[in-house]
């Protein structure tokens, strides 16, 4: 690992709504390659933190590096197509069919043509299963299949860092299975990966790293083993004690 | 009841009465049609700033679309017409009908906007992080993602706020214009027809079709608007 180029650096990371003070202070490195599994209470901060590192929300202070440029509000526009981002709520377009959700980033930055755009998503499509869902509307589709259609959207712009905001929290547990496979294969792909989530097990099986957030710092950190077998603090047992 | 159906007969048999009607009726039109065009055009804009990102360039302008709004809804549409009339225009030999178009134009605005802003805001903040979340513009995320979704959500009520210039524009019988309702006043009146239950009913009737038909034009499209909403495929 020690020759990967490090993607993502967060110094200092604040982020305060009015008085309540959510981040304070965090400091985070992310490699290539690697898959960090964000866990903490919940209020712990760690959807705050995740949506600060592509600036869903403004930092109130420190920085974020990606890939050795410091964020601004002038360049995450070019950043966040580097920076794809899955949400709880899984946010598909409501007034574009399937495909002119997948369509949509790839053509109005110009990375693609239509037409190729098309042939890309159409593959995409075929590989979860759903391409007879292409002229299909949000509004028709199960959350699970939605998930699945928000994570092949955001690899539409094939990005190098792909960050994971709960994904399966809004699903019934019957596609939750199918999420996480399609996030495994990803992950077996060699796709680095942040991601929040409540899936212990997953968590377990997934992570080349965890982090424990709680109220806004990191207290914790290690490899899964570590994390789980031996935690080192006595909140992180606490926390492990309630959810396992 | 022969006797208002004589009246009836009387009515549309007296080509100057139809005529009168009309007359009205095209103004009620006129004045409708154009103050229409002005509220939602400046309603739009002022939805517009109201719902924009606050800033230091923004907050003036923001101010000034709160105060306006607050002045418009918070007077009456028969004083603000007056106002116009009587103050603002007060000029020997202005087109009335043109007083009267930006009375219920500035009027409309206000009101427009509320439901513009109402429409905008109504729209998941999640569609908008979306957008933003794969790299595009704020312009493209407003112009493909938010105003066909705020649309749907506006054209509802912004078909009752027509409903509702078209029938306040009665009002500028007050200031002696000849729009529908003065016709029916007039063709009512002692020296034409000396009795006002008919001319005000067929009055009544030509400002129910007119809603009618926009109530059915406006239904229309809601529902050609509502195919995304839809949970089964074409």
């Amino acid at each position: 690992m020690e020759n990967k180029e490090t993607d993502l650096v967060v110094r200092k990371l604040c982020k305060a709504f009015g008085k309540n003070k959510v981040l304070r202070g965090i400091d985070f490195e992310l490699k290539e390659g690697e898959r960090v599994v964000v866990l903490g209470p919940s209020g712990s901060g760690k959807s705050t933190f995740l949506r600060c590192i592509n600036w869903m929300e403004e930092p109130t202070s420190g920085e974020i590096v990606f890939d050795g440029e410091v964020v601004t509000a002038k360049n995450i526009r070019q950043i966040r197509r580097n920076l794809g981002m899955v949400f709880q709520h899984f946010n598909l377009i409501s007034n574009m069919t399937v495909m002119e959700n997948l369509t949509l980033a790839p053509v109005k930055l110009k990375l693609m043509k239509r037409d190729e755009a098309e042939k890309r998503a159409m593959e995409l499509l075929r590989h979860i299963g759903l391409p007879g869902k292409a002229a299909a509307y949000p509004a028709s589709l199960s959350g699970g299949q939605k998930q699945r259609v928000a994570i092949i959207r955001a690899m539409m712009l094939s990005p190098e860092v792909l960050l994971f905001d709960e994904p399966t929290s809004a699903l019934d547990p019957e596609s939750i299975g199918d999420v996480l496979s399609l996030i495994r294969e990803l992950a077996d792909r060699g796709m680095t990966i942040m991601i929040v989530t409540h899936e212990m097990s997953f968590a377990k099986e997934i992570a080349t790293r965890v982090v424990f957030i709680d109220k806004g710092r990191i207290i914790e950190e290690g490899t899964p083993e570590e994390f789980f077998e031996r935690p080192k603090t006595k909140r992180v047992r606490e926390f492990l004690e309630k959810v396992l | 009841m022969s006797d208002f159906f004589s009246k009836i007969g009387e009515l549309f048999s007296t080509p100057a009465y139809i005529e009168s009607l009309l007359h009205g009726f095209l103004l009620t039109l006129q004045i409708s049609y154009f103050a229409l065009l002005i509220g939602i055009f400046l309603g739009t804009i002022i939805a517009l700033v109201d719902t924009a990102k606050p800033s230091k360039w923004m907050a003036v302008p923001k101010f000034i679309c709160q105060v306006y709004v607050g002045i418009i809804r918070g007077t009456p549409m028969a004083l603000q017409l007056f106002i116009m009339f009587f103050v603002i225009f007060a000029i020997k030999g202005f087109p009335s009908i043109i007083t009267a178009i930006i009375a219920f134009g500035l009027n409309s605005a206000a009101y427009a906007a509320e439901v513009i802003r109402g429409g905008i805001l109504s729209v998941d903040p999640g569609q908008t992080e979306a957008g933003l979340a794969l790299g595009l513009s704020q312009w493209t995320i407003f112009t493909k993602i938010v105003a066909p979704q705020a649309v749907k959500n506006i054209i509802p009520a912004l078909g009752n706020e027509i409903i509702t210039v078209i029938k306040e524009t009665a009002i500028v019988s007050m200031v002696g214009m000849y729009d529908l309702n003065m016709a029916a006043k007039d063709i009512g009146s002692g020296q034409n027809m000396a009795s006002y239950i008919v001319p005000m009913f067929v009055a009544a009737l030509f400002y129910l079709a007119t809603i009618y038909l926009i109530t059915f034009v406006v239904k229309r499209i809601e529902k050609s608007l509502r195919k995304s909403d839809l949970r089964t495929e074409e």
